[in-house]
C-alpha cells in the first residue's frame, strides 16, 4: 500500500473521535466485520489508528478508497469547514432527467480536460446528495490529498453548496465542471455563507418552518401551564401577547437555521446635526456591521421577547432567511426620500 | 369661591390636582354619555333593520301562501326554518365545501393580504406531504412564501399561469406535486418491499424520474440479473414514458421475452404492482413446474 495512502488513512482516523471510529468505519464498509471486530477500542487512538492502517494494509487500500473514507468523515462531521453556496441557472424548461452515472462522467471529463492531476471522487446519499471530494494537484505536480475541496449537489436543484478551503484558484476550473456536468449554464457565489451545511439547505431549499395559515392546524403542543401564583399579575400581558404573535409571524414556530454571522457593509451618508458639521466632505461613511452568534437567527428571535428590542425588528436583519443572504451593501437610496435600502 | 381660597391655603399644586380630578371625571361622563347615545343609535338602527327584514319575510311568506293556494294545495304554509337550524345548515355546508376541497387536495384560507394555498398530495389512497402557498393579491398576484421543494419548477408554472388563470396554475402544480409524489412513494416502496429482489442500490434522483436498478429474475432454478432503466419524461405523469429492461449477455434467449414483459408492465402499472405481479407470475410458473398439469396427481 502506499505510504502516501497509508498516511492519511491514519490522519484521517485520527480526526474521528474514539467513541465514533467504529460507526464511521462501519459505513466506510472497507473493512470486514471480522477486521473490525479484532480492533482494540481502549487503546489510545494514536495506536487506533495504526491499527485500521495495518487492516487497511490487508486489503490493500488504495487512494480511490481512502478519499472515500476521508468523504464519510466530512458527510458526519460538515461543520468543521464553512460552506458557500453558489447558484446556477438556465435557459431551457425542458424536463431535467438528471443521471447521477452521466453526472459523474462529465464532470470528470471536463476536469481533467483543465488539470489532470486531480483526484476526484462521488459519493450519493440517501437524500440525493451528491458529495464530491476533489483534491488538487498541478499541471506539473500530482495532487495533495492534503489540498481538498468539497462540492454537495442536490440533483435537479439550481444549488451548490461548496467548502474551498485551500487554492480559491482552482474554482473557476470546479465552477466550470459543475455547469457542464448538470446542464446549467451559469454559476454565481451567493452572499450567503456558514459552518452549518444543513441550514444553507434549509435556507436555499426553503426547508425551515414557516408558518402557513391553514384549516387544519397542526396539533399545538400543550403549553405546560406552570403553577403561576393567582396574586402575581403581569401588567403588559397584552403587549407580551403582541410580541409573541408578531415573532412567530416572522419567524414561525420551529428552529432557525444556523448560521453564525450576519455582515453589513454600509456605505451611507452619516447623518449629524448639520450644525456639528462632523464630516466636511459629502462622501459615504464606510462602516462594517458584524453579527456574530452561535446561532445567529436565533438570538435574532428572543431578542424582542428578552426586552432588548421593539418589535417588530428591522427587517434588514428578519429578511436573511427569506432572502437567503447573509453578507449585505447598503448603499445610499437616491431620491427624494432619505433613508437608505438594501441593495441585492 | 370659599371653597378655592381654603385650598389655596393647603398649595397650588393640590388645587391643580383637585382641579384635574375634576375635569377627569367630567371627561369619563361626557364619554359615558356618548357612548350610550351611540349605543342606542345603533340599536335604534337594529331596531329599523329588523323590522325592514321581519316585513320583508312577511311579504315572501305571502307570496309563497298565495302560490300554494292557486296551486290548490291543500297543504297549511309550509314551516319556517328556525334561524338556528339554518345557520346549522349553514355551518354543515360549508363544512362539507372544505371537506370536499380537502378531498381534492387543493384547498385555501383567505389571509390578511391574499390567500393561503394548501396542495395536498396522495397516491393510491394513501395521503401524502401537503405544500403550501403564500399568495398576495395586490399589488398584483405573486407568491410571498411557499413550501413547495425547490426542484419543482414552480417559477417556470407560476410565470405562465398564475397572473391569468390561477386555477390552471393550482391544477397544475397540483399535477407536478402529485406525480412526483406518487413516483416517489413508487421508488420508496421498491426498495422497502422488494430489496432482497435488488442487487446495489436503486440510482434516483431528486424529481425521481430517472431510476435505474438491477433485480433478480429466477429461471429454470438459477437467478438472472437484469437491469432496469425507467424514465419518466413526463413531469405530470407518474408512469415512466420509457421503460428499457435488459438482461446479462449470458442470459438464454427465452428471457428476453420475459425482459419485454417487464419493461411493458413498469409502462402500464406501478412500480411495486408491478414487482407484485413479477412474484406472482414466478410463483405460478414454480408450481407449474412442480406439479406440470396433465401429469398424474
Amino acid at each position: 500500500m502506499d505510504e502516501v495512502v497509508a498516511e492519511y488513512i491514519r490522519r484521517t482516523v485520527l480526526k474521528i473521535p474514539r467513541d465514533e471510529i467504529m460507526g464511521v468505519l462501519r459505513k466506510w464498509g472497507f473493512l470486514s466485520e471480522t477486521q473490525l471486530g479484532a480492533i482494540n477500542f481502549r487503546q489510545t487512538k494514536d495506536s487506533i489508528s495504526q491499527e485500521v492502517v495495518q487492516l487497511c494494509e490487508e486489503n490493500s487500500a488504495d487512494i480511490k478508497q481512502a478519499a472515500i473514507l476521508d468523504i464519510i468523515y466530512n458527510n458526519i462531521y460538515p461543520n468543521k469547514r464553512v460552506w458557500s453556496v453558489y447558484q446556477m441557472k438556465k435557459t431551457g424548461e425542458e424536463t431535467d432527467l438528471f443521471d447521477f452515472t452521466n453526472f459523474k462522467k462529465k464532470f470528470k471529463r471536463q476536469l481533467q480536460s483543465a488539470l489532470k492531476n486531480v483526484t476526484i471522487s462521488f459519493r450519493e446519499y440517501e437524500d440525493n446528495a451528491i458529495w464530491i471530494r476533489i483534491a488538487w494537484g498541478t499541471p506539473y505536480t500530482k495532487p495533495n490529498q492534503y489540498k481538498t475541496s468539497y462540492v454537495v449537489y442536490h440533483s435537479q436543484t439550481p444549488y451548490v453548496f461548496i467548502s474551498v478551503s485551500v487554492l480559491k484558484s482552482n474554482l473557476p476550473l470546479l465552477c466550470q465542471a459543475l455547469v457542464v456536468a448538470s446542464n446549467y449554464h451559469d454559476i454565481r457565489e451567493m452572499e450567503l455563507r456558514s459552518h452549518c451545511l444543513n441550514s444553507l439547505k434549509d435556507i436555499v431549499f426553503k426547508r425551515y418552518s414557516q408558518n402557513f395559515q391553514t384549516h387544519y392546524p397542526k396539533q399545538e403542543k400543550n403549553v405546560a401551564t406552570e403553577n403561576v401564583d393567582v396574586r402575581i399579575i403581569q401588567e403588559d400581558k397584552s403587549e407580551k401577547e403582541r410580541i409573541q404573535r408578531v415573532n412567530r409571524e416572522v419567524f414561525g414556530d420551529g428552529p432557525q437555521p444556523k448560521l453564525e454571522f450576519a455582515q453589513y457593509k454600509l456605505e451611507t451618508m452619516f447623518k449629524s446635526d448639520p450644525k456639528m458639521d462632523v464630516l466636511e466632505k459629502r462622501e459615504p461613511f464606510r462602516c462594517l456591521v458584524k453579527f456574530s452568534s452561535p446561532d445567529l437567527l436565533e438570538s435574532l428571535k428572543s431578542l424582542v421577547p428578552a426586552g432588548m428590542a421593539d418589535a417588530p425588528l428591522s427587517p434588514l436583519l428578519t429578511c436573511i432567511p427569506q432572502k437567503a443572504r447573509n453578507y449585505f451593501k447598503i448603499r445610499e437610496r437616491k431620491g427624494v426620500l432619505p433613508g437608505s435600502f438594501v441593495r441585492p | 369661591m370659599e371653597e378655592r381660597k381654603a385650598y389655596s391655603q393647603d398649595g397650588v399644586l393640590a388645587h391643580l390636582e383637585m382641579l384635574e380630578a375634576q375635569a377627569h371625571e367630567l371627561a369619563l361622563k361626557q364619554e359615558e354619555k356618548e357612548q350610550q347615545e351611540e349605543k342606542l343609535a345603533g340599536l335604534k338602527a337594529r331596531v329599523q333593520e329588523l323590522r325592514a327584514r321581519r316585513d320583508e319575510l312577511r311579504a315572501k311568506l305571502e307570496l309563497q301562501q298565495k302560490r300554494l293556494l292557486e296551486n290548490g294545495g291543500a297543504e297549511t304554509h309550509p314551516e319556517q326554518p328556525s334561524a338556528r337550524a339554518v345557520l346549522e345548515w349553514k355551518i354543515k355546508s360549508v363544512k362539507a365545501l372544505l371537506q370536499l376541497f380537502y378531498l381534492t387536495g387543493i384547498s385555501g384560507k383567505l389571509t390578511k393580504r391574499g390567500v393561503c394555498f394548501c396542495i395536498s398530495t396522495a397516491y393510491e389512497g394513501t395521503y401524502l406531504e401537503s405544500y403550501y402557498l403564500d399568495v398576495l393579491t395586490k399589488p398584483e398576484v405573486q407568491i410571498q412564501r411557499h413550501s413547495v421543494p425547490i426542484f419543482i419548477p414552480l417559477e417556470q408554472i407560476a410565470k405562465k399561469y398564475l397572473q391569468t388563470d390561477i386555477r390552471r396554475f393550482l391544477s397544475v402544480l397540483s399535477d407536478h406535486l402529485n406525480a412526483y409524489a406518487a413516483r416517489r412513494y413508487q421508488a420508496d416502496q421498491l426498495q422497502e418491499r422488494f430489496s432482497d429482489r435488488l442487487e446495489g442500490t436503486l440510482q434516483r434522483n431528486s424529481l425521481c424520474n430517472l431510476l435505474v436498478f438491477h433485480y433478480n429474475v429466477p429461471s429454470d432454478g438459477r437467478s438472472f440479473l437484469f437491469t432496469a432503466r425507467l424514465l419518466y419524461a413526463d413531469p405530470c405523469c407518474s408512469l415512466p414514458t420509457e421503460a428499457i429492461v435488459s438482461c446479462t449477455p449470458d442470459a438464454p434467449a427465452a428471457l428476453a421475452e420475459v425482459a419485454a414483459a417487464h419493461s411493458d408492465a413498469f409502462r402500464r402499472v406501478a412500480l411495486h404492482k408491478a414487482f407484485d405481479s413479477f412474484s406472482k407470475a414466478e410463483e405460478t410458473q414454480d408450481e407449474a413446474l412442480i406439479s406440470p398439469p396433465g401429469s398424474p396427481q
